[in-house]
C-alpha cells in the first residue's frame, strides 16, 4: 500500500527547472532510495516533500491527503520526519535533549516522551553518549543523532538525506543496519544516498533521477544494470 | 545558554529564593531613600530585561527597540489618566492604566509581529529599533499625544509608606511576576520550542515545533510585560515626556543587563542591572559624561571574557582555574 505519492511534481527557480514532472509512489514499510548525480534535484525533492519548498507544479500526497505547500511543522505532525544531509543539531543541548525535543513535538498524539526518546537512542546506539553536548559529537554520532531525532518524532515516513556522507566503511555498515532496523520497526524510509553499496544493501526499490527527471525505477539490481543509468550516473556497470 | 529541560527546582533553590524575597521586602524599612531608588531601578529594569529575554534570550531575536512598548505603556497610562480627570483616585487610574496598556500593547505587538517576525538577525533588530523611533516621533509630533510637553501623573503612596517605598514594592511585585512567568515559560513545552528556535529555527520547524506561533506568543508576552514596566515607571516619575520613555538607551540597557548577568537566565538580568546601575550611578555618579564610555568598555569585556555573562562564569570558572594552575596540561 502506498504511503506517499508524488504526481507531476516540478520546481523552477526563476528560469531554472530543477525538478521536472516527478511522479512515483512509496510503498509502506519499505526502503526506497533516490539516487542520481549531484545537482539532480534529490535534496530539492526532499525539501518539497518536507514542506521547506513549495513545488511550482504537481501534487504531494501523504496517506491519501494532499500536503503540498503545508508548513514543515504541519507535515512533521502528520508523520513525515527528516534527517538532514548536513547535521543540524541544537548545539547547546545534549544529545538526549535533542532527541527529547523531537519526541515532544513530532507526530501528534499521546506518547510517553521518555520511552520514545530512549527507544530512539537505543535504535541508533547512542545511549552511551546521550549526555554529551551536541556540539562536541563526532561526525558519525551526529549522523546517528539526525536519524534518532527524526525517528523520535514517531514518523510513519522517514526522509533520510545522505546519512552515510562522510562516514567510513564500518560506520556506513552500522548506519545501514540502523536503517533496516527502522524499516523493520514499521517506519517507511525514503533515502537519498550517494553510497551505492549502502543503497544496494538496504533498498527495496531504487529511483534514479537526473537533471530533475526520473530516468529509472526498480530494484537495485535492475536500475544499476540499466544502460540509461550507467550513461547518466554510474559511468561503468556496478560490480 | 539554556539547556536542561524539565530541570527540577531543588529545595535549596526554593529556600534561597524565599530568603532573597524576604530581604527584598524588608529593604524599604532599612535602606535610605537613595539606596531604595537604586534598588527600584534594579527591580524595574531587571524585570523589563527579563521580559525582553522572553524573546531575545530564548529565540535569539534581539529587539533593539523594546522602548517602543515601554513608552507606549507609559503614554497609554498618562493619556488615560488625563482623560479620566481628577474625579478618580490615583491607584484606580494606575490599575486602569495597567489594563489598557496591556491591551493596547497586546494589539500593537500582535499586528507588528506579522511583518517583523519574518525578519531575522540584524534585520529584525533594525526593524524594532525603527519601531521605537517611529512611535517616539509620533508621540512628539501629534499634539494629541503631548510627547514634547509631557504630562503629570498623580503621586501614589500606600498609607504608612512614602512614594519611593510604595513604588519599590510595586517594582518588586512586577519583578516577582516576571520571574514567575519566565520560569513557567522556560519549564514548559513552549520554552523548549522557543529554545530550539533560538538554536536553529528551520530544524525546529522540521521537528514539528510551531515556530511562528511560539515566536508570536513570546513577542506579544514580552511586549505586554514591558509595557506594564512602562506604566509603573511613568507613575513612579509622576511626569513623563517622549524623552523619558522612548529612549534608545532603555532598549540598549535591556540587552546589556541580560548579557552582563547571563542571557536567557532568570537571575541574569537582575544581576546585570545591579552591576551596571551600581557602576554608573554610584561609582560614576558625578561623571555622567563617562557613562557611555564605561558601559561600552564593560560590554566589550563581557563579550570577550564572559560571553555567557556572570552566571555563565560559574560553569566556566573550574576550567579557567584548572588552566591557570596548569593542572589541565598535566592531565
Amino acid at each position: 500500500m502506498s504511503i506517499l505519492s508524488l504526481e507531476g511534481v516540478g520546481k523552477r527557480f526563476a528560469g531554472l527547472r530543477v525538478i521536472d514532472g516527478i511522479s512515483f509512489e512509496v510503498t509502506e514499510r519499505s526502503i526506497t532510495s533516490i539516487v542520481g548525480p549531484n545537482g539532480a534535484g534529490k535534496s530539492t525533492l526532499f525539501n518539497i516533500i518536507s514542506g521547506y519548498l513549495k513545488p511550482t507544479e504537481g501534487r504531494v500526497a501523504f496517506r491519501g491527503e494532499t500536503i503540498t505547500g503545508l508548513a514543515p511543522y504541519h507535515i512533521c505532525r502528520r508523520g513525515i520526519a527528516r534527517a538532514f544531509q548536513i547535521s543540524k543539531p541544537f548545539p547547546e543541548l545534549s544529545l538526549r535533549e535533542n532527541v527529547l525535543v523531537a519526541a515532544n513535538f513530532g507526530r501528534a498524539g499521546e506518547r510517553d516522551v521518555d520511552t520514545v526518546t530512549h527507544q530512539a537512542l537505543d535504535i541508533c546506539n547512542l545511549r552511551p553518549v546521550a549526555a554529551q553536548q551536541a556540539r562536541t559529537l563526532s561526525i558519525g554520532n551526529l549522523r546517528r543523532l539526525e536519524i534518532a531525532r527524526a525517528i523520535a518524532a514517531r514518523p510513519l515516513l522517514l526522509l533520510a538525506d545522505e546519512p552515510c556522507a562522510g562516514l567510513n566503511d564500518t560506520e556506513t555498515r552500522e548506519l545501514s543496519e540502523v536503517l533496516l532496523r527502522i524499516r523493520d520497526s514499521g517506519i517507511t524510509v525514503l533515502l537519498v544516498e550517494h553510497d551505492l553499496k549502502a543503497v544496494r544493501s538496504v533498498s527495496d526499490r531504487v529511483i534514479v533521477i537526473e537533471a530533475g527527471r526520473q530516468i529509472a525505477d526498480g530494484t537495485a539490481d535492475e536500475v544499476f544494470a540499466d544502460q540509461a543509468v550507467i550513461d547518466a550516473y554510474l559511468g561503468v556497470p556496478m560490480t | 545558554m539554556m539547556g536542561a529541560f524539565n530541570k527540577r527546582i531543588t529545595g535549596w533553590e526554593w529556600l534561597g529564593a524565599a530568603a532573597v524575597l524576604i530581604l527584598l521586602v524588608l529593604l524599604p524599612f532599612v535602606a535610605s531613600s537613595f539606596q531604595l531608588r537604586l534598588a527600584q531601578q534594579v527591580l524595574l529594569f531587571g524585570g523589563v530585561a527579563l521580559a525582553w529575554s522572553l524573546l531575545g534570550g530564548f529565540t535569539q531575536y534581539w529587539s533593539f527597540g523594546h522602548a517602543a512598548f515601554f513608552g507606549l505603556g507609559a503614554f497609554t497610562a498618562g493619556l488615560l489618566a488625563q482623560a479620566l480627570g481628577h474625579g478618580i483616585s490615583g491607584p484606580v487610574k494606575l490599575l486602569l492604566g495597567l489594563a489598557l496598556a496591556a491591551l493596547i500593547n497586546f494589539a500593537v505587538a500582535a499586528v507588528m509581529a506579522m511583518p517583523v517576525l519574518r525578519l531575522r538577525g540584524t534585520y529584525f533588530a533594525i526593524a524594532m529599533l525603527a519601531l521605537a523611533q517611529v512611535l517616539g516621533e509620533v508621540s512628539k509630533t501629534f499634539d494629541i499625544f503631548q510627547g514634547s510637553m509631557g504630562f503629570v501623573l498623580q503621586r501614589i503612596a500606600v498609607p504608612g509608606l512614602n512614594s519611593v517605598q510604595t513604588f519599590y514594592l510595586l517594582f518588586l511585585l512586577f519583578a516577582v511576576a516576571n520571574v514567575a512567568i519566565f520560569v513557567w515559560v522556560k519549564r514548559s513545552r513552549i520554552g523548549m520550542g522557543l529554545t530550539c528556535v533560538g538554536q536553529d529555527e528551520d530544524t525546529a520547524a522540521m521537528l514539528g515545533i510551531p515556530t511562528e506561533r511560539y515566536k508570536l506568543l513570546a513577542f506579544v508576552l514580552s511586549a505586554v510585560l514591558t509595557s506594564i514596566g512602562g506604566v509603573l515607571y511613568a507613575y513612579s516619575l509622576a511626569f513623563i515626556t517622549t524623552d523619558t520613555v522612548f529612549r534608545i538607551d532603555i532598549s540598549l540597557n535591556l540587552i546589556l543587563f541580560s548579557m552582563v548577568g547571563g542571557l536567557g537566565t532568570v537571575a541574569g538580568p537582575f544581576i546585570g542591572a545591579a552591576i551596571m546601575i551600581f557602576i554608573t550611578q554610584v561609582v560614576l555618579g558625578g561623571l555622567l559624561h563617562l557613562h557611555f564610555l564605561v558601559t561600552g568598555a564593560i560590554l566589550v569585556f563581557i563579550v570577550i571574557a564572559a560571553p555567557t555573562g556572570i552566571i555563565g562564569l560559574r560553569n566556566r570558572l573550574p576550567g579557567l582555574a584548572r588552566r591557570a594552575t596548569g593542572s589541565e596540561a598535566r592531565t
